[in-house]
């Protein structure tokens, strides 16, 4: 027999099969079976001839050869980055272009599924990395179902320790681990047909950690805006699934834990009150579920309570947020508001409850938000061990923004104005600035702390919107007794609406502490302008003022008195018929006043003719630009109005 | 000739109804005698007389050679009686038992027009219940045995010579009667490749289809053998020989006969697939040594012939080359699957006499290497 020093023997045969490849594929094929026939132990050969059916795109074939190299070699190195290959060509299965991953993906359906539960434990055991470990497991479980019950729990303690001990900052729930664990293994595990050993201390953690993962997604989408809606609702959707399967594998009450079958807040509601009344008679019930369900409610509801502040807006219009503040009433005025009986009804005793007001029908939904939230807020405070529990929740939970808001919306909708001033004087965020200081201007001037109103007023006047300008506010003031709220939308106008009415009041409320203040009264008519003839009211009794003094004397008219009615007015009272009363509003011509003759008297006259002229020139000027200076520039003299 | 009145009745009874309509009585009858719970020598004896004279018009009344034979309209309605009669026997040992008389060894050369004409029709309508019969029928008498050959030799006549282009029915049959494919493939190996003979390749048609047939189905080689056939009670069944040693040798001698190569090519891997595929089972069954042996005789004649003695002489031939691999790579497999009975020595002392080749050198170095190892020679 020949000796072939030259060339292996293997080789020869594994190089007559490369060479008929291109010549004739059959003939390859026939070279192939022999060389892997004589050398079944020889990985080389083995191995070539996968790469050969692998370069030739047989599918079939090759998935064969891989699968007697996996059960023959498991240990080669060379076979490992083979497999790595194909299950990183699984991960990337829905966005794989790339030729060879694709049929790697092929391949791996022809592997029976036994060599195919193999290669995904055995790769999963092989990884040092824990994140690729636990990527792999999962990747297992979702192919082979029935793995879930026996791996499963196991992939939870990984990926929970991973969490624990392998991320540098452990404390923020948005991590691959959490992310693994929460979206892709709990959907596993929450399929019905799995039956799962976990204990209920593992699954109130588990709860604990999906809820705090989207929370904080919610949280972080927010900041992106609102673009996302859909899958904001999808987020809702998920930690509802969560809950149900959770609540399931506890055997919680099955009306607390459904959200999907005809679901409204409203029946939820009903039903979370009654489970209430049944745990009072029977203090054995598990009020774990109570702890979980009531908050995950209650953020849902805070949620869309947050949401529905910032309306939906037509495309390129600027988003417009709105505010709870505290609004006006005129008892004078006819109680126009229909009474809101269904919520007295529902329990509601405090009479004292004040009216909340929207600036649109359409916008209906925040003052219903806001009362879903009251109700939850004020069960969960109604028990200290439920407060407790939901503060130690909220601790872990990325949703301060929301739940501080509404905290001081809660005080101020229960009239608890030094706890509602406590918590928007920590506020420090400059986001958040201008409705701190629109909402404490609100609350001084409720408080009839008419001085220390100013300070914010012109701090939020600081803060008012370039970009939005908006309009007039028609439901500031309501007709009728009792308090009044509004959800107040943070434009230019209104703001400044609502800043110059606390002002207005401030100063006229103001005015008693005083004999005749000529001040005041000028600061009034100033004031009432930009809501003309809204504020109309003000004036006739600030007229007849006047007539009773016989004089008055307001330096900063002919700066910003450019109402043609109000000047009307005061120009009657000048004349014979008026009463002639005496009017200091030129400048200077008091003085000059003093030191002319009877004669110049007339040029007096003359002037301040000229001087009303001049302002009724002016009375197209923009009362908002007009009023913002006024304020910048007058504060002391404002002050002196209300000290 | 004679007998007890009621077979003398049974005869007259028959007489009196015109050929070939008596043939349908007379199968009836036959039925009924060879599928009886007890059967003597007596009622075979009667069935035989029966066939002979009222189903193949053999033999006149008196018992006396008819002269001369049915006509081609009179055969044409025996077949469909036969046809129709066999085909609705729902029992399949029974329509293999009396398939198994009517064509029996010793019958069998005078009957072989009428059955070759039964089995075309099968194969063409198709019939599975039929070709079933006509698979027990092959391996009884033996699938490689003159009869089968012949068989098989009228019905590649049948669709590969007269209807090449109803390729359809041929290509259906390995689905209808796989196990019927397989007896057939196992004969019509049989029938070419054999030196001097006058068609010596087979039709391409043929050839083609064949290819086809093994190549879509890697178990159909083995599939006469398994399948248990149905037979009559205290009959001893007859091992299946597979096509495999037969349709080998083909892909082996092919190159040397410069016969198209690609079609051989597909055909030849089908078949290195199909051995693949034999289930190991001891002693194995699939492969007997001596027709891979044959194969061996055919090269050394082929290359002792004084007309190719070159092509020796050179020793580099492709072709002869491309032979030896394939046969080189043949057994590589075949014995790595352990599907090869008999005495192996043989074969490895008939290799060593044809010419060198590198894979064989191989193969043989690693028989010998691991004799007495882990490979089971029986």
């Amino acid at each position: 027999m020949e000796v072939h020093l030259e060339q292996l023997d293997e080789d020869y045969v594994i190089q007559r099969a490369k060479e008929s490849l291109k010549i004739d594929p059959y003939a390859a094929k026939a070279w192939m079976l022999t060389a892997k026939s004589l050398y079944p132990n020889n990985f080389r050969v083995q191995f070539d001839a996968y790469l050969i059916e692998k370069a030739a795109g047989n599918v079939k074939e090759a998935a064969k050869c891989f699968s007697d190299l996996i059960s023959k070699f498991p240990q080669v190195t060379e076979l490992w980055k083979e497999i790595e290959k194909v299950t990183a060509a699984l991960r990337s299965e829905t966005d794989s272009e790339e030729p060879e991953n694709h049929f790697l993906c092929e391949m791996f359906k022809h592997i029976s599924s036994e060599v195919q539960h193999k290669l995904l434990l055995f790769t999963a055991d092989h990884c040092d990395d824990t994140m690729e470990h636990c990527r792999l497991l999962l990747l297992l479980l979702q192919r082979f179902p029935t793995a879930i019950s026996s791996y499963g729990p196991r992939l939870v303690d990984t990926l929970m320790s991973a969490e624990k001990y392998g991320l540098d900052d452990n404390n923020c729930p948005i991590n691959p681990y959490r992310k693994l664990l929460v979206c892709e293994l709990l959907p596993l595990l929450a399929k019905k047909e799995i039956k799962l050993e976990l204990t209920s201390k593992l699954l109130l953690k588990l709860l604990n950690k999906a809820l705090e993962y989207y929370l904080c997604s919610l949280g972080k989408s927010n900041l992106t805006l609102q673009d996302k809606e859909s899958s904001i609702e999808t987020i809702w959707n998920k930690l509802f699934s969560v809950l149900e399967f959770i609540g399931r594998q506890l055997n919680w009450e099955s009306q607390l834990i459904n959200f999907t079958i005809n679901w409204s807040k409203e029946t939820y509601w009903q039903k979370l009150i009654s489970y209430t009344q049944l745990k009072q008679r029977n203090v054995l019930y598990d009020d774990k579920q109570l702890l979980f369900c009531l908050p995950v409610f209650f953020l849902h509801c805070l949620y869309e309570y947050a949401n529905s502040l910032v309306p939906e807006h037509c495309p390129g219009q600027i988003l417009t947020p709105h505010y709870l503040v505290e609004a006006f009433i005129d008892p004078s005025l006819p109680n126009s508001l229909p009474e809101p009986k269904c919520k007295k009804r529902k329990g509601e005793t405090d009479s004292t409850n004040p009216y909340i007001t929207v600036e649109k029908q359409e916008f209906k939904s925040m003052q219903t938000n806001f009362l879903m939230c009251v109700n939850c807020w004020d069960l969960i405070t109604s028990s200290e061990t439920l407060h407790r529990e939901f503060m130690k929740i909220h601790l872990h939970l990325n949703v301060d923004s929301w739940l501080s808001l509404f905290v001081v919306d809660h005080a101020l909708y229960k009239g608890r104005y030094d706890e509602a001033i406590a918590c928007l004087q920590k506020i420090t965020d400059s986001n958040l600035l201008l409705q701190k200081y629109l909402r404490l201007a609100g609350i001084f001037y409720v408080k009839k702390n008419y001085s220390t109103c100013l300070e914010p007023i012109l701090l939020a006047l600081n803060l008012l919107p370039t970009n939005n300008f908006g309009n007039l506010s028609n439901n500031l003031v309501i007709g009728g007794n009792q308090r009044h709220l509004h959800f107040l939308p943070i434009t230019r106008m209104a703001i400044l609406q609502y800043l110059v009415k606390i002002l207005l009041r401030c100063v006229k409320e103001n005015m008693v502490k005083h004999d005749y203040s000529e001040l005041s009264i000028g600061h009034i008519f100033v004031l009432v302008q930009l809501d003309w003839p809204q504020e109309e009211d003000f004036v006739p009794s600030l007229l007849e003022e006047i007539k009773k003094h016989r004089s008055f004397q307001y330096h900063l008219f002919h700066n910003y008195i450019i109402n043609v009615d109000i000047m009307e007015e005061l120009m009657y009272l000048w004349t014979p018929e008026g009463g002639q009363i005496n009017l200091e509003i030129v400048p200077n011509l008091g003085s000059q006043r003093r030191i002319s003759t009877r004669g110049a008297d007339k040029g007096a006259k003359e002037e301040l003719r000229q001087a009303i002229r001049r302002q009724v020139a002016r009375s197209n000027e923009k009362l908002d630009e007009l009023l913002v200076n006024f304020l910048q520039n007058e504060r002391p003299l404002i002050l002196q109005s209300l000290v | 000739m004679s007998g007890s009145s009621s077979e003398v009745n049974l005869k007259q009874t028959l007489r009196k109804l015109e050929y070939p309509l008596c043939a349908q009585e007379a199968l009836k009858k036959i039925a009924e005698l060879l599928c009886a719970r007890v059967t003597n020598i007596k009622s075979m004896d009667l069935s035989l007389d029966l066939m002979a004279e009222f189903i193949f018009y053999e033999l006149d009344r008196r018992g006396n050679k008819r002269c001369p034979a049915m006509s081609s309209l009179v055969e044409l309605q025996l077949l469909q009686i036969l046809y129709e009669f066999l085909n609705n026997i729902p029992n399949e040992a029974s329509r293999n038992t009396l398939f198994l008389n009517l064509f029996s060894p010793i019958t069998v050369n005078n009957r072989l027009g009428v059955l070759s004409k039964l089995v075309s029709l099968a194969i063409g309508i198709p019939s599975r219940s039929i070709l079933i019969a006509a698979s027990t029928w092959m391996q009884q008498l033996g699938n490689t045995s003159p009869s089968s050959c012949k068989l098989a030799e009228a019905l590649v006549f049948d669709y590969a010579h007269l209807t090449p282009n109803t390729d359809d029915k041929l290509k259906n049959l390995s689905e209808v009667a796989p196990e019927f494919t397989a007896n057939f493939l196992t004969a019509i190996a049989e029938n070419y490749f054999i030196p001097n003979k006058e068609s010596m390749l087979p039709p391409d048609v043929l050839l083609k289809c064949i290819s086809d047939w093994v190549t879509d189905n890697s178990k159909l080689c083995i599939s006469a053998q398994q399948r248990q056939a149905l037979l009559p009670p205290g009959a001893i069944a007859m091992e299946a020989t597979t096509p495999i040693a037969g349709l080998l040798r083909w892909c082996v001698l092919a190159p040397l006969y410069q016969h198209e190569q690609q079609i051989y090519s597909k055909l030849y891997l089908a078949l290195l697939n199909s051995i693949m595929e034999i289930p190991r089972v001891n002693p194995p069954r699939a492969i007997n040594v001596q027709h891979l042996t044959v194969i061996i005789q055919q090269l050394l004649q082929y290359l002792q012939d004084p007309k190719n003695k070159e092509l020796l002489a050179s020793g580099t031939n492709a072709m002869l080359q491309l032979a030896l691999d394939r046969f080189g790579q043949a057994i590589q497999v075949a014995l790595s699957v352990n599907a090869v009975y008999g005495h192996l020595d043989e074969l490895f002392n008939g290799l060593n006499h044809l010419p060198n080749n590198r894979l064989l050198n191989i193969v043989i170095k690693r028989y010998n290497d691991s004799k007495g190892g882990p490979i089971l020679i029986v």
